[in-house]
């Protein structure tokens, strides 16, 4: 008895359904919006006036816990301000290894590389998961991700202290808790005074933000 | 001779006419399966997906004959065919309509018993052909099922035929169409009849909840498990064509045939009707419930169906004698 009770009930349940929506996506067709997280492939970005951002600092390198990033720079005189600073010669980033952790966008001082919003392209071989500069430059054109170094830094700083100690210089907080504070190397003559990456890139207005 | 000529041209119409109806009641059901689980279901061969049944005879078409090791050829080849050939002549004497009917025989509900009784023989030939213990199970299952729920599907038939005292299903619709429908009519008995038969038409074309002869998650496919191609086709096909003739089956005994509700626009159309709801509604239960257990089968044909209809039985036979004469 309590059997055909339930059956009774479990046909009301699957004619009920009938009348509703469904709740499929037909993928491919229909794309939801990706989640605010949604990370994948990696983009190296420029600057208002069209130089590169990366200075070749190796935070990144150093900090892939894969060790997949691979770059070489010089120092050059810049064309725009006139200054000496680092420019990078190659640069490549091998998609086969990476395992998305996003510690060298956290890293980066001078949010020079950040992370895509689109679907990474599958490859025919393994060289085309291999992302070379060439192909980091054009990623810059697709939809970024919500992240760069500044923001990500600064969700990770521990609140601020009171403004008479904050008014303090260099053995700041901030560069405690995390490797993000990994020195640039003394070499890369950066902008204004270099180790503190939070302020200096705060002051540009932030055009990678994702649409 | 032109017997013969009109037995080779309706037999073809009821072949072609059956299986189209077939085809898209397997996409009718896949429609209504992802509906109630809030699915699109198919949607991408054609309009609506109604190239969906086409698409999937393609496939069957393409694929490889595969012989298991060991296998009985003759019975594994032989089995399939035979599935659906019993399943097709059932349709034979069934009244579509007054004037569509192939065979309009004496006893027509004789014709569909006897070869809903003898779909056990092939559906067992598969199961020992294929030399796979889930075919074999699967099989034996499906006998002992069939064989059982046979008793009640016999005995609420008897119920109709003791009522209108034909056994010819275009006799029974008259019949129902001067008293009133035997679903309804006389009011008790009929409807718990109606109810049994279609527990028993489930069993018999081994639907959810008695589906224990191909219980996917115990036997892989059943019978079907080692068939490849258009072989598991026709099963497949054979195993939807009965619950198609046995849903028109049950609408002729009991729901009236074409005779419309209140002799209203009777006609070829009120049995589509009927026919393709009971056909809907075989998967509208599939889809709800669960399955049962082999004893708790046999438990409910043999304590509960088989008494009761043997029960309706007597009654039928005292209303006929005291009521109807």
């Amino acid at each position: 008895m309590g059997y055909l009770l339930d059956s009774i009930r479990a046909l009301g349940v699957t004619a009920k359904n009938i009348g509703r929506k469904p709740v499929t996506v037909q993928f491919p067709k229909v794309i939801r919006e990706r989640q605010e997280r949604y990370r994948t492939s990696f983009a190296l970005l420029k600057d208002e006036q069209g130089e590169e951002r990366c200075v070749g600092c190796l935070a990144c390198e150093r900090i892939c816990p894969s060790q997949i990033i691979h770059m070489s720079s010089t120092k050059k005189e810049s064309p725009v301000t006139g200054k000496k600073r680092g420019y990078l010669d190659d640069f490549t980033l091998d998609m086969t290894a990476c395992i998305f952790c996003e510690l060298c966008v956290q890293v980066c001082p001078f949010d020079a590389i950040v992370m895509l919003k689109v679907p990474h392209e599958p490859g025919y071989v393994r060289e085309d998961l291999v992302l070379t500069m060439a192909k980091l430059y054009e990623n810059a054109e697709k939809p970024l991700t919500w992240g760069n170094g500044t923001k990500l830094m600064e969700m990770q700083e521990p609140p601020k202290p009171a403004p008479a100690q904050a008014a303090a210089p260099v053995p700041a907080p901030a560069a405690a808790p995390v490797p993000a504070a990994v020195p640039v190397p003394a070499a890369a003559p950066a902008p204004a005074p270099v180790p503190v990456p939070a302020s200096a890139a705060a002051a540009e207005p932030a055009k990678t933000e994702a649409p | 001779m032109q017997g013969l000529l009109r037995g080779l041209v309706y037999g073809g119409l009821i072949i072609t006419v059956l299986m189209t109806a077939t085809a898209w009641g397997m996409w009718l059901e896949r429609k209504l399966a992802a509906r109630m689980q809030s699915r699109i279901g198919p949607n991408v061969v054609g309009k609506f997906g109604l190239l969906q049944p086409v698409a999937d005879l393609m496939k069957l078409l393409q694929k490889e004959e595969i012989y298991p090791i060991g296998a009985d050829r003759l019975l594994f080849d032989l089995a399939p065919f035979l599935v659906t050939t019993f399943a097709i002549a059932t349709a034979a004497v069934v009244p579509f309509s007054a004037e569509a009917v192939g065979a309009d025989l004496d006893v027509g509900l004789l014709w569909v018993l006897a070869l809903g009784g003898l779909m056990v023989i092939p559906v067992w030939m598969a199961g020992w052909a294929s030399n796979n213990k889930f075919a074999l199970i699967g099989g034996m299952r499906a006998v002992a099922q069939s064989i059982s729920y046979g008793v009640p599907l016999v005995l609420t038939s008897l119920v109709a035929v003791v009522f209108t005292g034909t056994m010819s299903l275009s006799g029974i619709v008259k019949f129902q169409i001067e008293h009133g429908w035997l679903a309804l009519w006389p009011p008790g008995p009929g409807v718990v009849a109606f109810v049994l038969f279609y527990m028993a038409l489930l069993a018999e074309s081994n639907r959810i909840p008695f589906d224990i002869p191909e219980a996917e998650s115990e036997l892989v496919a059943g019978i079907t498990t080692e068939y490849t191609g258009m072989k598991f086709g026709l099963l497949y096909v054979g195993e939807y064509v009965h619950t198609m003739v046995g849903s028109a089956i049950a609408a002729v005994i009991f729901l009236g045939g074409w005779d419309g509700p209140f002799h209203i626009a009777s006609g070829l159309h009120w049995m589509v009707i009927k026919t393709v709801a009971l056909f809907a509604s075989v998967y509208w239960v599939r889809w709800s419930l669960l399955r049962f257990r082999s004893d708790q089968l046999m438990r409910l044909c043999w304590l509960y169906l088989v008494p009761v209809s043997l029960g309706l039985v007597v009654f039928a036979a005292l209303w006929r004698h005291f009521v109807l004469r």
